[in-house]
This record gives C-alpha cells, sequence and structure tokens, in this order.
C-alpha cells in the first residue's frame, strides 16, 4: 500500500513524551498532565488550559535504577517509566494523575515524588493518588468522583486556575468525542477482508492521540481519515491469519508490527493504551452530574482485570469473544506485561477459558516492555499463525469434502 | 528428479537435509552456526547440495528456512517456524508420536502433534537460557568435560544432588561450591539432569503429553537427560531412527517438498 502521508508525523510524536506538540502547547502556558492508565478519565484532564499526555518510555534500555528503587519482580512497565522519569524524560510535566490502581504503579509514583522528578521552576507540579475500588458497584462510582474532584479537578483548579466547571467538563467531552469518532471510523476499516489500514498503522495513529494535545493534531486525523476512505490496498494481503490482541498494556508500536511481520493481522486491540476501551464517545444526559457520568462510564468500560467480581470476569470473556466474532478474526492473542500481576492472573485463567470453552484458537504470551528484538516471541506468534492458516485450511477441505 | 531442501539456522548448531520426490533423505549435515546466520545457512546448503551430487543451492526445486536465523537462508522460498516444522520432522519419522521436548540452544519447547504432523499446541520456555544447550554446555564446562563425558558420568551416579538454582550462571557457582566440598561428581551431574528435566516436565504437561514423549534437539542426544526424563516425568522416551537434531530441518525440508512437488 501507498503509505499514509501523516504516517512519519505521528511517529515522530510517539519518539518522546516531550514531542514538538507538547512544546507548542507548553509555551501557549498550556498545563501538560501525566498519566498512565484508562481509570484516570483522560477527558477530565484535558478541560480549559490543561492536555493529557499518556506516559511512555520510548527506546528504553536498562531499567538498572528503577529496579534497585523498586524490585526486580516489578513490572517492566513501572520500571521503564520510573527509569524515564528519573532519567529527566518528564520534567516538562506540570503534574501527574496517578491512580492507586496496583502496587507497582503506586511504587513508582511514590518514588518519583521522593526523587523529586519534576522540572526546574515546576513549583506548582503535583502527583495524586487516585484510589478506586475493585468493585463496579454504585458506591465505587461515588468514591472515584470524589477522589478526582479532590486530587485531580481542584489541584488543577487551584494551582493553574483551570476552568473544571459542569460546563468545561461537558466541552472537553465533546472535543474527545471528536476524537473517538475519527479513531472508530478508522478502526471500523479494520474488519474489511483486504483492510487499508494495518493494526501497526492504527495503534501508531492511535497512540499518538494519547500523547499531545488533542486540538494540535486533529488536522492531521481528518486528513488521514479522508486518505484512507480511497487508499488502495494491496492486491494480495500480506497476512495470513487475523488476530485480536487481548491484555495489557501496550505502547510499543514493534510490538504490533512484530506480530504483523510474523504473517497475523492484528484486527483489534483489546489493551492498555489501545482504542478498545479508550476511543468509545462518551454519550451524556442533563440530569446527572457530568463527573458522575464519566466516571460511570469509564468503569462500565474498562476490561481490567482489577476487576474480580463475576459480571466484571463474564465482561471481559463475552467482549473478547465478541471482537473476534465482529472483527473476522481467527483467534486471539492474549498478553500481558512481565511480572503485571493482574494480567499473569488473567490471563493464563482467560486464554484457558477462551480455548476451552469458547473454542477461539488463543496463544498466551508475557512479553518485555521492549518487544521487538524479542526472537522467542517471534516464534511464538508465527509458530501461532501457521496454526490459524492450517487450521483454515483443513476447514476448508472438510467443507470440500461435504 | 526434484530434490527439496530445509534448512534450520539454530542458535548453536545449522542443520541441513535434503530429500528426494518420496521424502528419502539424500544429504544431511549439521554445523557449528557463526554469528551471521545467513553465512551459517550458505555453509549448511552448500555442503548439502554437494553430497547430494547438485552443483548449486539453485537446483533445489524448494527450500525453506527454520531456526532463529529462518529469514536468512539465501535463495529460500519461504521461512515456517522451528516449531511447525519439529512437529513434521517427528511425524515423517515416526508418525505415533503425539508429543514432543525440543531441547534447542537457547529454548526448550513443548509441542503437541497431531495426527497429519501440524501443530495442535505448543508451549515455551522464557527468555533464559536455563535448561537450555547454553545450559548444559555450561555445566559440562565447569567440569572440564565434553557434553558426552558429563551425560556418561551423570549416568554412573547411584544418588541425585538436587541442584536448587536454575539459572546458568547461578547453577554453575553452586556446581564448583559442590564439586569444592567434595560431594561425588557424578551425582552432582545426576542433579544438573533433574532439574533440566522437571523442566521439560512442565513443557511436557502442556503440550499434553500423556504416555509417551520423544526428544529432539542437540539435547536428544544426551543419554543421561533422557534417562532423567523418563525418571521424572514416568514417561516413556521414543527413540527416533533419525538424528534428532535434524528434525526441524526433516520438517523444513518435508514442507518443501510438499509445496515444490
Amino acid at each position: 500500500m501507498k503509505d499514509l502521508k501523516h504516517m512519519i508525523y505521528f511517529e515522530k510524536l510517539l519518539d518522546s513524551a516531550y514531542n514538538d506538540l507538547v512544546r507548542e502547547a507548553q509555551a501557549e502556558n498550556r498545563v501538560a498532565v501525566g498519566y498512565t492508565c484508562f481509570h484516570i478519565p483522560e477527558v477530565l484532564l484535558n478541560l480549559d488550559n490543561c492536555f493529557s499526555v499518556r506516559l511512555r518510555a520510548p527506546y528504553m534500555g536498562s531499567t538498572e535504577i528503577a529496579t534497585y528503587y523498586l524490585a526486580s519482580s516489578s513490572c517492566e512497565f513501572s520500571r521503564a517509566i520510573l527509569e524515564r522519569a528519573i532519567e529527566g524524560g518528564f520534567q516538562f510535566l506540570d503534574a501527574i494523575a496517578g491512580v492507586d490502581i496496583c502496587e507497582c504503579m503506586n511504587r513508582c509514583y511514590e518514588n518519583m515524588e521522593l526523587l523529586d522528578i519534576k522540572g526546574k521552576n515546576k513549583d506548582k507540579f503535583f502527583i495524586s493518588y487516585v484510589d478506586v475500588p475493585g468493585k463496579d458497584e454504585e458506591i465505587t462510582v461515588e468514591h472515584v468522583v470524589e477522589q478526582l474532584q479532590r486530587k485531580v479537578l481542584n489541584p488543577l483548579h487551584e494551582r493553574y486556575g483551570t476552568d473544571i466547571s459542569e460546563k468545561a467538563i461537558r466541552e472537553a467531552a465533546e472535543k474527545h468525542n471528536e476524537i473517538c469518532r475519527i479513531i472508530s471510523e478508522m478502526g471500523e476499516m479494520r474488519k474489511a477482508e483486504n483492510p487499508v489500514i494495518t493494526g501497526a498503522e492504527f495503534h501508531k495513529i492511535v497512540l499518538a492521540t494519547y500523547v499531545c494535545p488533542k486540538d494540535l493534531i486533529l488536522d492531521k486525523l481528518y486528513e488521514t481519515l479522508e486518505e484512507l476512505k480511497t487508499r488502495e490496498p494491496d492486491k494480495k494481503s500480506p497476512f495470513r491469519a487475523r488476530v485480536v490482541i487481548v491484555g495489557g498494556e501496550i505502547d510499543d508500536p514493534d510490538m504490533i508490527e512484530l506480530v504483523e511481520e510474523s504473517g497475523a493481522y492484528v484486527a483489534a486491540d483489546r489493551f492498555c493504551y489501545g482504542s478498545i476501551p479508550g476511543r468509545q464517545e462518551i454519550i451524556l444526559n442533563d440530569e446527572e452530574d457530568v463527573l458522575t457520568q464519566i466516571v460511570r462510564f469509564n468503569i462500565e468500560q474498562t476490561a481490567c482485570p482489577r476487576y474480580v467480581t463475576p459480571n466484571k470476569i463474564q465482561f471481559r470473556q463475552d467482549q473478547a469473544a465478541q471482537l473476534v466474532e465482529e472483527y473476522h478474526a481467527d483467534g486471539i492473542i492474549y498478553e500481558q506485561m512481565k511480572f503485571c500481576s493482574y494480567w499473569s492472573f488473567e490471563r493464563t485463567l482467560q486464554s484457558h477459558v477462551l480455548a476451552e470453552e469458547y473454542h477461539i484458537p488463543t496463544l498466551s504470551i508475557d512479553r518485555p516492555y521492549q518487544a521487538k528484538s524479542s526472537g522467542q516471541l517471534r516464534t511464538r506468534v508465527q509458530a501461532f499463525v501457521e496454526s490459524l492458516e492450517i487450521k483454515k485450511i483443513k476447514a476448508r477441505r472438510e467443507e470440500a469434502g461435504k | 528428479m526434484k530434490y527439496f531442501g530445509g534448512c534450520d539456522v539454530g542458535s548453536t548448531y545449522t542443520k541441513t537435509v535434503i530429500l528426494d520426490e518420496d521424502g528419502r533423505i539424500v544429504s544431511a549435515n549439521t554445523i557449528k552456526s557463526k554469528i551471521n546466520s545467513a553465512e551459517s545457512a550458505k555453509a549448511g546448503l552448500e555442503l548439502a547440495v554437494q553430497e547430494a551430487g547438485l552443483k548449486e543451492i539453485s537446483d533445489l526445486t524448494y527450500l525453506i528456512g527454520t531456526g532463529y536465523g529462518r529469514n536468512k537462508v539465501p535463495q529460500a522460498a519461504e521461512n515456517i517456524s522451528e516449531i511447525s516444522c519439529h512437529a513434521m520432522g517427528v511425524h515423517v519419522t515416526d508418525p505415533s508420536v503425539r508429543a514432543i521436548i525440543d531441547i534447542g540452544g537457547q529454548d526448550v519447547k513443548g509441542i503437541a502433534v497431531d495426527t497429519d504432523g501440524t501443530v495442535k499446541t505448543f508451549a515455551m520456555n522464557d527468555k533464559c537460557a536455563a535448561g537450555t544447550g547454553r545450559f548444559f554446555e555450561s555445566m559440562a564446562n565447569a567440569f572440564e568435560l565434553s557434553l558426552e563425558e558429563f551425560s556418561n558420568l551423570s549416568l554412573t551416579a547411584e544418588n541425585v544432588i538436587p541442584i536448587t538454582a536454575q539459572c546458568t550462571v547461578f547453577a554453575e557457582s553452586e556446581v564448583i561450591t559442590l564439586v569444592g566440598e567434595g560431594k561425588p561428581r557424578n551425582e552432582i551431574a545426576a542433579g544438573i539432569q533433574q532439574a533440566v528435566a522437571k523442566r521439560c516436565f512442565v513443557m511436557a504437561k502442556k503440550a499434553g503429553a500423556k504416555d509417551a514423549i520423544t526428544l529432539t534437539g542437540g539435547c536428544a542426544k544426551n543419554q543421561g537427560l533422557k534417562a532423567a526424563i523418563e525418571k521424572v516425568l514416568r514417561m516413556k522416551v521414543i527413540d527416533l531412527k533419525t538424528d534428532p537434531q535434524l528434525m526441524g530441518a526433516l520438517g523444513a525440508a518435508e514442507y518443501a517438498r510438499q509445496k515444490g512437488l
């Protein structure tokens, strides 16, 4: 396929957390708020004069220093983020909206604070620790609303004069929804038999929308959407199978490229830093207070294994199976970041359930933060693709024999 | 007559097999891998085509690469993962086998084989070299023995001294300590074999092995390991009539034969 006009631009935004658009916005005195987890509703970090930056640590090498402060048994994501913070990669931030969601990330934020990772002249800098209960009940919604108000919104207002009114939140939601509509339309294109966008391209575009002020990237997104509508796919697809990737944190487009280079088209992305969840429109009513609605929406949408109530477990299984059907996938790659305790339990259980009970071929993998150079991972994915291909050939033979 | 090649570029050894139209092995070799995968493959293939009475690599009707350097095999029509190739190689050697443990230079794999030689399921160890060919090389070095001498030494033990460390580096240090304490060397060697066999247990279970398995890869020639696996897994280890180290290359050549005929 012909290269997308703005793909190099999007890729460049992913090279560093402190990318060109972040610099441009900060030059206009806008407030950069870092975050890492879906449990902080992104829309709330894009109010008025603020913009969100979902933190990543691209090109991370050794994490020796972070490992000293955390532990070698901490997940590689938490270590990479802390290491990048210690290197000075997040000094541009005005605040970090952290969540007390898992021990690794909690300790990551805690060490950022103890090591005083903020930049010069960032006297108003703060790190929040929003507590999110493990049950998706109405009392959780009430609790998280109170936490977000007290630990994120009020400090933004007090320190940076941010308008945190109902009206400002609704305006931010509308802007957020505009991005979601574009991404969703692009995402739908992955359902085609021979799609005009690769999974890796889509992931890069989605990531770009997470890491910079959205208004500054909007024109490029619209242009890319229009370009995709007329893009000619390759006559013969280079992919031999279609997969849904389900699991924890993936902020590394190289991981998706590795899967696609091994022959599997990534048709749907049900993982943290992906589009499902994350790029669904927030539908608001006029009756209830807007913050409560946003928090409830987030808790309903999340597929985080931290929620262990039976209805949430069932939701995650059904959602994975539904994505396979909707996106015409042949199988699931169930992945987790090494040493992530929530996802390791979830992956072990769900990859078994999806294979045995839903009869969906499933490859279960744990992976390093930077996956590109992993020969073993490449071999696993390729072997999985080959097995999917053989299943399809056998099914066709059986069908022909009838 | 048409000829078909399979070249398995592993981390330690490069294996090449050439088959004729009837699936008979006309040439096979194993050479030490070089740092450059393409050069390893070229060297192995040139030797093999010469032995098969062919002039050059391009005389092969169809060539498939496999192993870690699979995408570097010169003139290969395609590459297939070593997991699929080991399954097919074992299938054409002994169609009764349903579970394989492949112990290569840098990883261990459990593979469940379907009745037609395709892969049903598989499992792989993690990134580290614990329980792999590299591990044995390191242990044999610590004993100042060749791999074969090390294997034979372990078979002479009546008791086993368990080795607790799985990490290659720590295990070597543990072995040196035990030797320093004057513990019987053959019992320490048997302990090392047992440690690897336990690791294989997990892979065998994940591959759905029930009553019998076969071993492939360079470590399959280690008789001491075979004995330890039979003991730990309580399963029969089926001996293959063809060199088990060649299974990946043989499977690749068989796939090449099926595709090129």
